[in-house]
């Protein structure tokens, strides 16, 4: 009787241990499964005490007179095409959300902002963000009261872009730095260091003439392209508000 | 409540991992990498606990970890669980001060492990010919984050280590008592 208590006390699942070890991993594939959106909604609520106040304005101040100037010349070249061809799609319906900026990875592998601002209050997934500057990234994820940015300097974002000097689409590949990758796919394009690139009117996933960045240095032509580092316009190191588009494309 | 705290030390500091990973303090980057938080904790953890407990806790702050970040593609389990068993097997030195400089060295070492596994998922989910360009930031990355973890890692491990050795033992005492 004695062994046979003893044989059936050693199972598994007689052990307090077993269990409380299943009940964590449970809880972490249910946060997993989420996404993470309890930590992040967590974060939410202890982090902000030390939500951003009024500082770094020089440099923000900076980027939008940069910004406006070029959306100036973008929206000049718009309105002769308006008047040439009548009409134009519908790119922007003016809704924007504000949102502040509670946690900034960008350094690393992770280059992902979060922002105070979830589903709760309308934003979807693949949303654009927009900063000082110009275009950020776009939301990958959201919480009930936050959402996750995933900035063009990731190595997983890839986006379509328009050069405005030469008027040809390329593509915008971030490498895990600070100076996201221009690929052309041609390798006769004349590029050259300053010209001003802003998201493409052939996207599906942004909206056309957002400003993104200038051409800061070549490399050397590869097989059939040619690419070239691109210096952001929008400081996500810096910035502390920045806007949510819902565009509908 | 206090033993209850005392006893769970170091599950609230694990809890506690991902909330840091994404405060990402800049003031304490270095070419805008941050050090690897959880090789903090997961070491003082596997060298009490040994290397199963490693693999398993390795797995469960990949999971959590991979959670609070968007690249999807890409995850940190594999490293976490390899340090995790790394790391159990590991004893603790009897010199205090050797014991100091091991930390940062083997923090180090398993930092440039999880970061190089990381970037053999990018390289290989984004293999073209433009691959050698992510090759110059990605070595930054890496080696500005081993130096970070191995310079921050004897004062959190030390640390670390002699709080979960306290509420290993206070633990034992509270179920003698109990008993």
């Amino acid at each position: 009787m004695l062994d046979i208590r003893r044989i059936s006390n050693s199972r598994w699942w007689h052990k307090k241990k077993s269990w409380k070890l299943l009940a964590i991993f449970l809880f972490l594939v249910f946060v997993r499964i989420s996404k993470g959106s309890i930590y992040k909604d967590f974060y939410f609520f202890i982090s902000k005490p030390f939500w951003p106040g009024k500082f770094q304005k020089e440099i923000i101040l900076n980027s939008i007179d940069q910004e406006y100037l070029m959306k100036f010349n973008l929206l000049e070249k718009d309105n002769l095409r308006l008047r040439e061809y009548l009409s134009l799609q519908q790119s922007s319906n003016g809704d924007a959300i504000s949102a502040k900026v509670i946690s900034r990875k960008t350094g690393s592998w992770w280059r992902q902002i979060i922002l105070n601002k979830g589903s709760k209050d309308g934003v979807e997934i693949g949303s654009t963000v927009i900063g000082p500057g110009g275009l950020l990234g776009r939301v990958k994820s959201t919480s009930m009261f936050t959402s996750s940015v995933k900035l063009l300097t990731s190595p997983e974002s890839k986006v379509g872009i328009w050069v405005d000097r030469l008027q040809i689409n390329g593509l915008l590949v971030g490498t895990g730095n600070d100076s996201p990758i221009l690929i052309l796919y041609s390798k006769d394009i004349d590029i050259k260091v300053g010209d001003f690139i802003s998201s493409s009117p052939a996207s599906t996933l942004l909206p056309p003439n957002i400003p993104i960045g200038i051409v800061q240095s070549l490399n050397e032509p590869l097989k059939a392209k040619k690419t070239a580092k691109i210096s952001l316009l929008a400081k996500p190191q810096v910035i502390d508000w920045v806007q949510i588009l819902n565009v509908k494309i | 409540m206090n033993k209850f705290f005392t006893k769970k030390l170091p599950i609230i500091f694990f809890i506690f991992i991902p909330i840091i990973f994404l405060w990402h303090p800049n003031w304490i980057g270095f070419f805008g990498a941050q050090p690897y938080w959880p090789l903090f904790w997961l070491l003082p953890w596997s060298m009490i606990n040994g290397s199963i407990s490693g693999i398993i806790f390795g797995f469960f702050l990949g999971i959590i970890l991979d959670s609070v970040t968007i690249d999807s593609s890409f995850s940190q389990i594999p490293g976490l669980i390899l340090c995790g068993v790394w790391f159990g097997k590991i004893k603790i030195h009897s010199d205090v001060l050797v014991g100091h400089f091991r930390y940062g060295l083997i923090c180090s070492l398993g930092s440039f492990l999880c970061g190089s596994l990381y970037f053999s998922q990018i390289l290989f989910r984004n293999f073209s010919d433009s691959t050698f360009l992510l090759f110059i930031s990605s070595f930054q990355n890496i080696l500005a984050e081993v130096f970070l973890t191995g310079f921050f890692a004897p004062l959190f491990c030390s640390q670390f280590l002699r709080l979960f050795k306290f509420s290993r033992e206070k633990s034992i005492i509270i179920n003698l008592l109990k008993k």
